[in-house]
């Protein structure tokens, strides 16, 4: 063996020992015992010691060696380096993929949890920056949960302040904030004994939470800023806090039970019996109730919200609902309402025909009526009094919800027949994405205003909003017998809006031709728009037939451009005979002048008819959505002069 | 006890066949040995029925008999005394009777029953039979010819003649720490020695078992000093010796007399955890001073030796790696353990007697950390 006389003796038990490492490990290991012996306090030896054991990956050893650096060499730099990476390989723990990460966790498991405690407590005391010092508090506490009722609301006093003198601390969405709600609230949640904090700033963390939520899920208009990473089930996380706070501030626990056997049916339940048996004008009593109905009230119109566009099956495109008003037939079959409505039915009709009829376009899509009648609930009792209310309102101010609330609002509107309330807010809508909405809301209200001349306008711009690549299909559900309200969750797709536009624009017309009398434009435009879901309202076709065989002519001179179905050409063209009537028809404007002249020519004009008649069957497979788009944009004069 | 009940006593025994008198003798040298108030007459009677009535040494006339025990009867024998034992439930009461069986001008005459017994209790295994022979060989000194003899005659039926039980023996420390150990420091004192015509190594198996035991239970080395002997009041127990400087020298000298490295310097290894764990005593009490020393003469002889034959130059003979390797691992051994004060005795002496040695430099480095660690407690 070759003796190096420059080392010095201490780096010499070293080298011998990496060297022997190479070829025996075990001796290595009685070299580096001795090595640690002959110099307990040279932190090079005993820190070379750690790093090969370390290296060799054993655990145990390392674990030992490291808790006697901690002990004896707190002042070195390179052992704080090691420090902290054990401190961000614990908080990587789930990272398996690091094989150092992954040895330091295990490490640190077989140091006493004494010497870890100290560890972290060191660190964190340690650390100059604040984001790094909350953290490995927290590391600490979610590893020692009995340090929790000392260190706990010191964290939460720390990471309040912090995020006060924070640069991003104006969003609500914030990393300071993020720790203190998703991770020390939840926490401190779990821990059994009671956390001692004051209910001023049990209120102020209750807030921040729902704040922080209400952001994080892009309900508020407040700026979020992105989160990494993502918050996975945010009001699961947020009813725990509710719970927690609620514990802490004594209120009643079946209000803040969010987990046992909780619906939200029997939860609804739990509200109004506590509403029953709460005293008037107790302040504790009404912000439990504020805090927990606003809460409530906030899920189930995200869920409501949410089911107004269900999930596509994969290759599909998603289609979104509008409720909006639809139609009635008295002539038809009164649908069987729901059994609750119908037990009502004894109690008066009155009762009965104030609650509409709400239908949707398929039965599994009946869970948006029920949501939409949960947030109803909600929203009379949030509105039932004035201290809630005003207090509500005081919230929402706080959050900026407004714009998200809106669409429920306008429903909730559409829903109590509050017209104008309605028109108020659809006003105020400009958002881009939203115009489409407004002007079918707008144009459904007037119409049942009666306003008939005021909704083609809405019409005329809903149409070139229309979706090009959600094409859809014709509605089924847009009347019902009877004659009470009803409202409809209407697919906007395509050809379902256009349907829904086409047939308010015909009961318009209709209405007038009631109050003006007999009217062939109107007729007219009636035949054109019928062709669309033909034969769902050929029903409204004889008595025209009728009116105008009264008349003995009918004039249309938009025939030859848009009147195509196969039996409305028939009807039309049964007239002309002599059993119909030999009613005179004047349908292509050409002929016009020609009207009477000599029977000669009159058989050129009977030819020319029967040839445009014939063209017109020819296109009847032309597509109606175009031809009634182009009908009602082309001929918006003509139209209007028959809502006038 | 008169003399004539006395007689009585005997006559009585001799009209029952042995070996079933030899039941009824232990009831009696019980009362015997265990009475509150013992004589030098009561002990003689006790020792006249014992090699009368229970080893079948004497014939009723006293005369050593010619003829020993048959194989058979010495089986039904040991069945006897192991029933015998098991069903004593003082522990105080059995040590004093089972020394007084083994030890004593007769010790060596009964080791080959002491041995078969305790053989039987390994295998069993019985933790009485092992806890009295832990004490018996605490008590006559581990290293002791008898308690190597023991150890060796245990070490031929368990390693030798059936190696495939060596399996079984894996379990022995959780059973009887105690016996473990001093059973480890007998055997320590059975190899390497000098003492001996010939030097002979263990056999791998024993080695192989020896480390797996230390290496699973650090504190195993120990175990006998960590619980008191359980001995009639006025009896002084003996300090145990524990198998740490008797195996270190296994392994400081298997190098130079060309052993398999690794499963030595694996037991080297446990042993230095072993020591780390020793817990700090004042006196020290784990490891002796002299038998540290142990293995400085025989690597003196060794490098002698080498030159005697005069094949090699003596700087090839001093830098060995053989030579070396045992030398790293004395100096490892003896630094080891006076860093956690294990070593008692003549201290000064050791370090004095280990710069007799070749060089080495580590060796230079423990002994001249040692004096200046003493120069700075001076």
């Amino acid at each position: 063996m070759e003796i190096d006389l420059e080392i010095s003796d201490e780096d010499y038990v070293v080298e011998s020992a990496k060297n022997t490492l190479k070829v025996n490990p075990i001796s290595a290991k009685a070299w580096m015992i001795t090595a640690r012996t002959l110099y307990p306090n040279n932190f090079g030896v005993q820190f070379e010691a750690y790093s090969i054991e370390k290296e060799a990956g054993h655990v145990k050893e390392a674990a030992k060696y490291f808790s006697d650096l901690i002990g004896k060499f707190q002042q070195q730099a390179e052992l704080w380096k090691e420090i902290e990476k054990i401190t961000v390989a614990l908080r990587a723990e789930t990272d398996t993929t690091d094989s150092e990460k992954h040895f330091l966790c295990e490490m640190f498991k077989h140091i006493s949890s004494d010497v870890q405690h100290k560890l972290l407590l060191f660190t964190a005391d340690h650390c100059e920056d604040t984001m790094e010092h909350c953290r490995l508090l927290l590391l600490l506490l979610q590893r020692f949960p009995t340090a929790i009722s000392s260190y706990g609301p010191r964290l939460v006093d720390t990471l309040i302040s912090a995020e006060k003198h924070s640069v991003d601390g104006h969003y609500p969405v914030n990393s300071y904030r993020k720790l203190l709600v998703c991770d020390l609230l939840p926490l401190l949640a779990s821990e059994k004994v009671k956390i001692d904090l004051s209910s001023k700033l049990l209120y102020k963390l209750l807030h921040k939470s729902i704040e922080f939520y209400l952001c994080y899920l892009g309900l508020s208009t407040m700026n979020v800023q992105e989160m990494e990473p993502k918050v996975e089930d945010p009001w699961t996380r947020l009813f725990g806090i509710i719970e927690f706070i609620g514990k802490q501030l004594n209120w009643e626990p079946y209000l803040t039970n969010f987990t046992t056997n909780w619906s939200k049916e029997s939860y609804w339940q739990n509200i109004i019996s506590f509403c029953q048996s709460k005293s008037k004008n107790n302040t504790l009593e009404d912000k439990q109730l504020l805090f927990c109905l606003a809460i409530f009230f906030l899920y189930c119109l995200y869920e409501y919200n949410a089911s107004l566009t269900p999930e596509s099956s994969p290759g599909q495109i998603c289609i979104s609902y509008l409720l909006v008003e639809a139609f009635t037939d008295p002539s038809l079959p009164n649908p069987v309402t729901e059994p609750k409505s119908k037990k009502r039915k004894s109690d008066g009709d009155i009762v009965h025909n104030t609650v509409p009829y709400i239908t949707v376009e398929k039965p599994d899509l009946k869970y948006i009526h029920s949501n939409f009648l949960v947030c109803v609930n909600c929203w009379d009792l949030l509105n039932s009094s004035e201290n809630i209310q005003r207090e509500f309102i005081k919230m929402n101010t706080h959050l900026k919800l407004d714009p998200w609330l809106s669409g429920f609002v306008i429903d909730y509107a559409l829903f109590k027949g509050l017209y104008d309330e309605a028109l108020m807010f659809l006003q105020k809508i400009s958002d881009p994405s939203l115009l489409l909405y407004r002007h079918l809301r707008i144009a459904s209200i007037l119409y049942m205003k009666k306003n008939y001349s005021s909704c083609l306008e809405p019409i005329l711009l809903a149409l070139p909003l229309l979706p090009t690549n959600n094409v859809g299909s014709l509605s089924n559900n847009l009347i019902v017998g009877g004659t009470q309200k009803h409202l409809h969750y209407l697919p906007l797709t395509r050809l379902a809006i256009l349907q829904y536009l086409v047939k308010i624009l015909i009961r318009c017309i209709k209405d007038n031709i009631i109050k003006h009398g007999y009217n062939e434009l109107s007729i007219g435009h009636i035949f054109t728009l019928v062709q669309l879901d033909w034969p769902q309202e050929e029903d409204f076709i004889p008595p025209l037939l009728e009116q105008i065989q009264q008349h003995r002519s009918f004039q249309y001179h938009n025939f030859q451009s848009y009147i195509i179905n196969v039996d409305i050409l028939e009807e039309i063209t049964y007239l002309w005979t002599s059993q119909g009537g030999q009613i005179h028809l004047d349908i292509l404007p050409h002929l016009g002048q020609r009207r009477i002249g000599t029977r000669g020519s009159d058989k050129g004009i009977k030819e020319e008819i029967k040839q445009a008649i014939r063209r017109q069957i020819m296109r009847s497979n032309e597509k109606l959505d175009e031809l009634l788009i182009n009908f009602i944009q082309n001929e918006r004069t003509h139209i209007l002069q028959c809502l006038v | 006890m008169s003399t004539s009940s006395e007689v009585n006593l005997k006559q009585t025994l001799r009209k029952i066949e042995y070996p079933l008198c030899a039941k009824e003798a232990l009831n009696k040298v019980v009362e015997l040995v265990c009475s509150r108030i013992t004589s030098i007459k009561h002990m003689d009677l006790a020792l006249d029925l014992m090699s009368e009535f229970i080893f079948y040494e004497v014939d009723r006339r006293g005369n050593k008999r010619s003829q020993g025990l048959t194989p058979l009867l010495e089986l039904q024998l040991i069945e006897i005394l192991f029933e015998y034992f098991n069903s004593i439930p003082n522990e105080s009461i059995r040590n004093t009777v089972f020394l007084s069986l083994f030890s004593g001008t007769t010790a060596a005459m009964r080791l080959g029953i002491l041995s078969k017994l305790v053989s039987v209790g390994m295998g069993i295994p019985s933790q009485t039979i092992l806890m009295m022979a832990s004490v018996w060989m605490q008590q006559l000194g581990s290293f002791s010819q008898n308690s190597c003899k023991l150890a060796e005659s245990l070490v031929q039926d368990y390693f030798y003649f059936s190696p495939e039980s060596t399996e079984r023996l894996k379990s022995l420390p959780s059973m009887c720490p105690q016996f473990t150990a001093n059973f480890m420091t007998a055997i320590s004192e059975n190899y390497f020695s000098m003492s001996r015509r010939e030097v002979s190594c263990p056999p791998k198996n024993l080695l192989e078992i020896l480390k797996y035991w230390i290496s699973n239970n650090y504190s195993l080395c120990i175990a006998a000093q960590q619980r008191p002997a359980v001995l009639p009041p006025g009896a002084i127990a003996m300090e145990p010796t524990t198998p740490i400087a008797g195996l270190l020298k296994w392994c400081i000298l298997a190098p130079i007399y060309k052993q398999d490295i690794n499963l030595y310097s694996e037991l080297h290894l446990a042993l230095l955890n072993s020591i780390l764990e020793i817990p700090r005593t004042n006196p020290p009490k784990a490891i002796y001073a002299q038998h540290l020393a142990h293995s400085i003469n025989p690597i003196l002889a060794y490098v002698n030796d080498l030159k005697n034959k005069q094949e090699l130059k003596l700087d090839k003979i001093l830098n060995e790696d053989a030579l070396q390797l045992s030398l790293d691992r004395y100096a490892q051994a003896v630094q080891v353990a006076h860093s956690v004060n294990a070593i008692y005795g003549h201290v000064d002496d050791l370090f004095n007697q280990l710069k007799q040695l070749p060089f080495n430099k580590l060796l230079s480095i423990v002994i001249s950390t040692y004096n200046r660690n003493k120069v700075i407690v001076l």
